[in-house]
């Protein structure tokens, strides 16, 4: 690599490095920084009910854990480069618009350029995996081949990525590239086909279908890069480990050959792709999301409804939530209604508690940080807020009522799935679930936003290790999850309460538990208008 | 129409605005001049009731932001200096929004002249986030002059504008003022305020230094070229150690 970009890798670590150290300089920031590790902690001494346990009673058991990586592990990898082939249209390196203007315009080759990239890439990776090892490590017993295997994996996913998006940038106009989409629809069909066969035999589950797929003459062929690196996870001595190492070291140097090979055919389109992306990235900084629309123009709304100035606050939402998250809200809908039958596979089923708090998980963390149609997406526009003509509460509920819609419907997606795939769920337990979901919902993304409102952040972590950001979000699920576990504790007293009084029936029991959780939704409403009046506008005092 | 009295606003052991009292009549345009940090956005967003005051009393046609902010935010448009527009929806849709809002039932007529006027008939279907910074803020002023506010707070309203761009904006500030609305401008353009100012407030570390009309400005000065006249006022008393404050009602 030329040594001017050498030197610039080494400033950028050690200002990333600076940046961290900062953080830890701020009493937040150490506050936030402890708590996460504080967390990391608490995950590695519960060791019997984490990760491991989570994929199943079969992790328990080393060797059949070891098969496990050996039969899935390909295929996962193969899935997720199929899935890079068809939905990919981003840069396969991306560069910065201020890496643009100056190294792009420097006396340096593209080749040295990518090097530079890779480089980059390979030292945050070589964090990660540290951190990865750092978590799993007690599982696994050693150290070192688990750190070897996820940093050889990673750079490979990436590299793999690289080739798969450029290889279709340099076919694009070509005859070649006319078979994508009939090959897409070709492994959908045969995917879709698989699955229904599944279906259709009791005996034989869609899990042992891959497995057979997997060990055939023909998954092995088809499969063996990507054993390499499931063989490296599983290498019972030192010896074999080194080996496959070696052997994977050799396909990403050989991948890394074919970027820079493929780079020069490339380049024009590159430069557009990364153009593209980085607008996306300064729009998610914004509150968009990485799956917005890209379409220039759409056909537009006429007349927006004023429900007393909500309807056009809501609208808002309406369509940010079409437009900016449509792909991601197909995504969740499909996850959710998976739920049911994926637990079953997995051999945990959705009534064990574990598969509860890994839903609630799902629910109360992963869906809020990932689908914002609220005011989280909307800090960079508050004044806008402000100055308009409507009431606070109206504003707030307006803000509300499109996310809890949202998160409302994949809910009750979850509980379709559990009714349909589990026998122990029945129509009224469904039910009396649909019900008590709403408020809980509402519940849910109220405390969530008069959080953001009274301590607004950003919503994307600055970078691979920003601790402060992760121990942020660790503090505030916790919170969250206080809150929550408070208001269904005192619905249920409430409920118990009104059993005690009225007797045998628990129709009553039942609507004054729903009435609580429902009160105390709408009084958390009134908490998120007070922080919303509070709300200070950043401030650029000119 | 627009009436300030005694506007304090404190951060944190800092003091943004200082005691600032004005008015401004309808038809008038007043030009609030001074270096960053002067305390210019802080008044106009205090006014448009985005930042509560520390003290003080301001009136937007009769209506007081602080008891009564929603009547007040009727009468009032506000053009940021840097708009930040909905980027999942269109030019058409941010008017559609404005109409809600402010609860206009037949909006569709003015909003189309008012795209027509500022160029954006093209640019009804465009999402905010491909629009460009001058377009951004036409649409800007556009949404702010829908409801047809009798006062309007402009920060920065001409930067990103082409030269066409610059005049229609000048034009329509003409014009509503005119219309009988009372216009506030924040800018660091002298020549904006030579063009269109009625009056003008120099402000500097949160005080207002000098309160007066462009002619009291100028004949102060002795000079009947405004240019070099509006500088030299502007860098005599932004340059000059601290004064006492003066302040002054039109």
């Amino acid at each position: 690599m030329d040594p001017a970009l050498c030197q610039l890798l080494m400033l950028r670590l050690r200002g990333g490095l600076r940046q961290r150290l900062l953080q830890l300089a701020s009493l937040r920031g150490l506050l936030f920084s402890l708590a996460f590790g504080g967390g990391i902690w608490l995950l590695i001494v519960s060791n019997g009910s984490s990760i491991t346990s989570l994929l199943g009673s079969a992790a328990q058991d080393q060797q059949a854990f070891s098969e496990q990586i050996i039969t899935f592990m390909p295929l996962s990898m193969l899935g997720l480069s199929l899935l890079t082939v068809s939905m990919t249209t981003g840069p396969t390196f991306h560069f910065s618009p201020n890496e643009v203007n100056f190294l792009f315009t420097g006396p340096f080759r593209r080749r040295d350029l990518i090097v530079y990239k890779f480089g980059a890439y390979v030292a945050g990776v070589t964090l990660s995996s540290m951190f990865i090892t750092f978590l799993v490590q007690p599982q696994t017993g050693s150290a070192l081949s688990v750190f070897i295997a996820t940093l050889l994996t990673l750079v490979f996913v990436q590299l793999n990525s690289a080739v798969i998006g450029m290889t279709g940038h340099a076919l694009d106009g070509s005859r070649l590239a006319r078979i994508r989409w009939p090959a897409t629809a070709l492994l959908c069909a045969i995917v879709a086909a698989t699955v229904l066969y599944a279906w259709a035999t009791p005996d034989r589950g869609i899990f042992d279908i891959l497995s057979e797929f997997r060990h055939s003459w023909i998954g092995t062929i088809i499969l063996i890069p990507y054993i390499v690196f499931a063989k490296l996870f599983v290498a019972p001595s030192i010896s074999h480990l080194a080996l496959w190492a070696v052997v994977a070291v050799v396909i990403n140097a050989a991948l890394l050959g074919t970027v820079i090979a493929l780079d020069a055919r490339t380049t024009d389109r590159s430069l557009v792709e990364n153009a593209r992306l980085s607008n996306r990235w300064e729009r998610i900084k914004q509150g968009g999301s990485f799956w917005a629309t890209q379409r220039t123009e759409v056909r537009s709304i006429r007349r927006t409804p004023i429900v007393g100035g909500l309807g056009p606050i809501a609208l808002r939402q309406v369509l940010n939530a079409l437009r900016n998250s449509f792909k991601l809200i197909i995504v969740f809908i499909g996850l959710a209604a998976c739920t049911a039958p994926i637990s079953l596979a997995l051999g945990a089923p959705i009534t064990e508690a574990q598969t509860l708090m890994t839903i609630y998980l799902f629910i109360a963390f992963i869906l809020p940080r990932n689908l914002i149609c609220d005011f989280r997406g909307d800090l960079s526009r508050m004044e806008i807020y402000k100055t308009l003509p409507i009431a606070p509460w109206r504003i707030c509920a307006g803000q509300l009522v499109v996310q809890v819609f949202l998160a409302y419907v994949i809910a009750l997606t979850i509980i379709a799935s559990a009714l349909v795939f589990e026998d122990s769920v029945t129509t009224q337990i469904a039910l009396i679930l649909a019900a008590f979901a709403l408020p809980l919902t509402l519940l849910i993304y109220a405390v969530e936003n008069t959080v953001h409102l009274l301590f607004p952040t950003k919503l994307i972590a600055m970078g691979r290790v920003d601790f402060e950001f992760l121990g942020r979000s660790i503090v505030e699920f916790i919170a969250k999850t206080i809150f929550v576990f408070a208001a269904l504790a005192a619905s249920g007293a409430v409920g118990l309460a009104t059993f005690k009084i009225m007797g045998t029936t628990f129709v009553m029991p039942g609507l004054a538990s729903w009435l609580t959780l429902t009160l105390i939704g709408l009084l958390t409403l009134v908490a998120l208008q007070y922080a919303f009046r509070r709300f200070a506008v950043a401030e650029t005092i000119d | 129409m627009i009436t300030v009295t005694n506007l304090s606003k404190q951060y944190k052991g800092f003091t943004a605005v200082k005691n600032l009292s004005f008015s401004v009549e309808p038809g008038q345009i007043l030009g609030l001049l001074g270096p960053n940090g002067a305390g210019k956005t802080t008044t106009l967003r205090t006014l448009c009731g985005i930042i509560p005051p520390s003290s003080g009393s301001l009136l937007v046609a009769g209506h007081d932001v602080v008891d009564a902010p929603i009547a007040a935010k009727k009468n009032l448009g506000y053009i940021p200096d840097d708009p930040r527009l909905f980027d999942t929806m269109t030019v058409w849709e941010h008017l559609a929004f404005t109409a809600a809002a402010y609860k206009l039932a037949d909006f569709e007529k003015d909003a189309e002249g008012l795209l027509a006027s500022f160029e954006l008939t093209h640019k009804r279907n465009t999402l905010a986030h491909n629009l460009s910074r001058g377009m951004r803020q036409k649409v800007a002023i556009a949404c702010a002059f829908l409801h047809d506010p009798k006062v309007i707070l402009f920060d920065e309203p001409l930067t990103g504008l082409d030269p066409q761009g610059i005049r229609r904006i000048q034009q329509a500030i003409r014009e509503r003022a005119q219309a009988g609305a009372a216009i506030i401008i924040s800018s660091h353009l002298l020549s904006l305020f030579e063009n269109l100012c009625t009056h003008i407030m120099v402000l500097n570390l949160g005080e207002c230094r000098r309160f007066g009309t462009m002619e009291d400005l100028l004949r102060e000065v002795g000079h009947t070229d405004s240019t070099s006249a509006l500088e030299e006022v502007y860098f005599s008393i932004t340059q000059a150690p601290d004064q006492p404050s003066e302040t002054a009602a039109v």
